[in-house]
């Protein structure tokens, strides 16, 4: 059945990059966007689910719900953080939205940041390693962009897909986020250079890897009868879905796939009462080029081998049949990795309202979006739709 | 072989160039990494056994940008293989160059060795039969 209480009235995320500003000041900026400067008075919020992934390594903070709550103006409140590493965001929206669903809360803030630049690279790298399986992968060498490398051999291996097929996925999502203002990367770039050989885990090169990022994003959900009251754009969560899969890659007997990706879709299709076929848009989680590829598959926009095609074909662009990550992705608009999954569904927000400017799309009345944490291990699946449509 | 077998005595015995997987007591499955469920048959009740060491390469990657700790080992091959009991792991790749990754071909048959990095860690690898 589907969800039938849940309304998103709010969204906005911080610019995305090296930002000159702390974790609890990015926050509390995402956080005025979404409540004072959008209509939704701080009063009316009754709790706030946090999406952080590893603040303990990256800026040497732990119980970081409450800390980001109390800078924001929110102190008080209960106050829980989310974490399943580069899914944080979409499983602290996930707990909201049930929160909402079940008629507990009419009116809660979810939001997610994380502050990445405050260390070196490697630090940065080895923070986001801690995603992976430790005792079992990272021990012998693989390194994060290594697992998508081994996902993106088996797929060039038995479907055909060429590293051209994943440098114009980095392209088109450059060329979304061009006119993309909050996006750390504003600049497109030829296939050319997306296919410079510098190399991180061949075949991925430095062009098919998302950035290292400091950012926030928040959103504010409510019950249907409330929404009204703070806006007429509000957007319905008609279903959502989660999964899990084994930490360990070699665990996994399909590498083409992430099965936590396809459960998730199928159960938030499931609930929604849709099919892939009656979604506009996606916004999926393309921390590797080849992670779009195969997210694409996963839920169902193209079959599996497909979604390379679909790229080169242009079905993906903003103008596109299909069009996915339309504001520039994580590959382009940058991944500071607990507001990730906050943030996708900002987009997904602005788009289905018609306030994406210059990177609206055409048909956006339903739109999905696709969060998945680690190696694939976590995923989360949300399906939104316009309350009048 | 009788005591329930650990994950820190699993990775001493690669530390040993001794690979043991573990396998499920009650319907057999050779399990490796450790599980603590057979995903076969839902049992807890583990023990040590031995494999022949022959496998499939299933897939692989070469690193470039590794952590701090491997980076002077960069450029490497990782792989994963299937070994002949169906189980799969994860290792080092030997006898490529990992300069030329066009030339290794995935279902090449593979042999388990062993190889200590000049992290001094001893991983578990493969080398074609």
């Amino acid at each position: 059945m589907p969800l039938k209480n849940t309304q998103i009235v709010s969204a906005a995320q911080t610019k995305f990059g090296s930002l000159d500003m702390s974790l609890r000041e990015m926050f509390a900026e995402a956080v005025d966007k979404a409540t004072v400067e959008a209509g939704v008075p701080k009063s009316e919020i009754q709790a706030a689910f946090v999406g952080t992934f590893i603040p303990e390594m990256l800026v040497h903070q732990g119980h970081t719900a409450p800390l980001l709550l109390d800078y924001a103006g929110l102190r008080g409140l209960p106050a829980t953080r989310h974490e399943a590493a580069c899914a944080s965001g979409a499983t602290a929206l996930r707990a909201g939205i049930m929160a909402i669903e079940s008629g507990f809360y009419d009116t809660v803030l979810v939001a997610g940041a994380e502050k990445m630049t405050s260390v070196t690279t490697n630090e940065a790298t080895e923070a986001l390693a801690a995603a992976a399986d430790d005792q079992f992968e990272s021990s012998v060498g693989l390194t994060f962009p290594g697992v998508f490398a081994i996902a993106a051999v088996a797929h060039m291996q038995k479907y055909g897909t060429t590293e051209e097929d994943m440098a114009r996925v980095s392209v088109k999502a450059h060329k979304n986020a061009s006119t993309n203002p909050l996006a750390q990367f504003q600049k497109e770039i030829t296939l050319e250079k997306a296919m410079t050989p510098r190399y991180v885990a061949w075949p991925l090169k430095l062009f098919d890897c998302s950035p290292i990022s400091d950012g926030a994003a928040a959103l504010v959900l409510t019950s249907t009868e409330k929404a009204k009251q703070y806006t007429d754009d509000s957007v319905s969560v008609i279903g959502t879905g989660q999964a899990s899969a084994s930490m360990n890659l070699a665990d996994r007997r399909e590498l083409t796939s992430f099965e936590a990706s396809v459960v998730a879709s199928k159960n938030a299709y499931k609930m929604a009462g849709l099919s892939a076929d009656d979604m506009d848009f996606a916004v999926v989680h393309d921390c590797f080029t080849i992670a779009e590829i195969i997210a694409s598959e996963d839920i169902g926009f193209f079959e599996p081998g497909k979604g390379a095609e679909a790229v080169k074909e242009g079905v993906t662009a903003l103008d596109g049949d299909r069009p996915i990550n339309p504001m520039g992705g994580l590959k382009a608009v940058g991944h500071p990795v607990g507001a990730t999954g906050v943030k996708q569904a900002s987009v997904v927000y602005k788009e289905i309202i018609g306030a994406a400017g210059p990177n609206q799309i055409a048909k956006h009345d339903t739109g999905i979006m696709h969060n998945f944490g680690g190696t694939g291990a976590s995923c989360v699946v949300n399906i939104f739709r316009r309350s009048d449509a | 072989m009788t005591e329930k077998p650990t994950i820190e005595q699993y990775l001493k015995n690669i530390e040993a160039r001794d690979f043991q997987p573990f396998k499920c007591v009650d319907c057999g499955t050779v399990i490796a990494p450790p599980s603590g469920t057979c995903y076969s048959c839902g049992s807890n009740k583990m023990e040590w056994t031995r494999v022949s060491g022959k496998g499939t390469l299933v897939s692989f990657t070469v690193i470039h940008i590794a952590s701090d700790e491997f980076q002077e080992e960069a450029p490497y091959f990782i792989a994963i293989v299937e070994l002949e009991e169906g189980t799969r792991v994860t290792g080092r790749l030997q006898g490529f160059d990992p300069l030329k990754p066009e030339e290794v071909g995935i279902g090449t048959l593979v042999v388990l060795d062993y190889e200590t990095g000049k992290s001094g860690k001893t991983y578990l690898a493969f080398r074609p039969e």
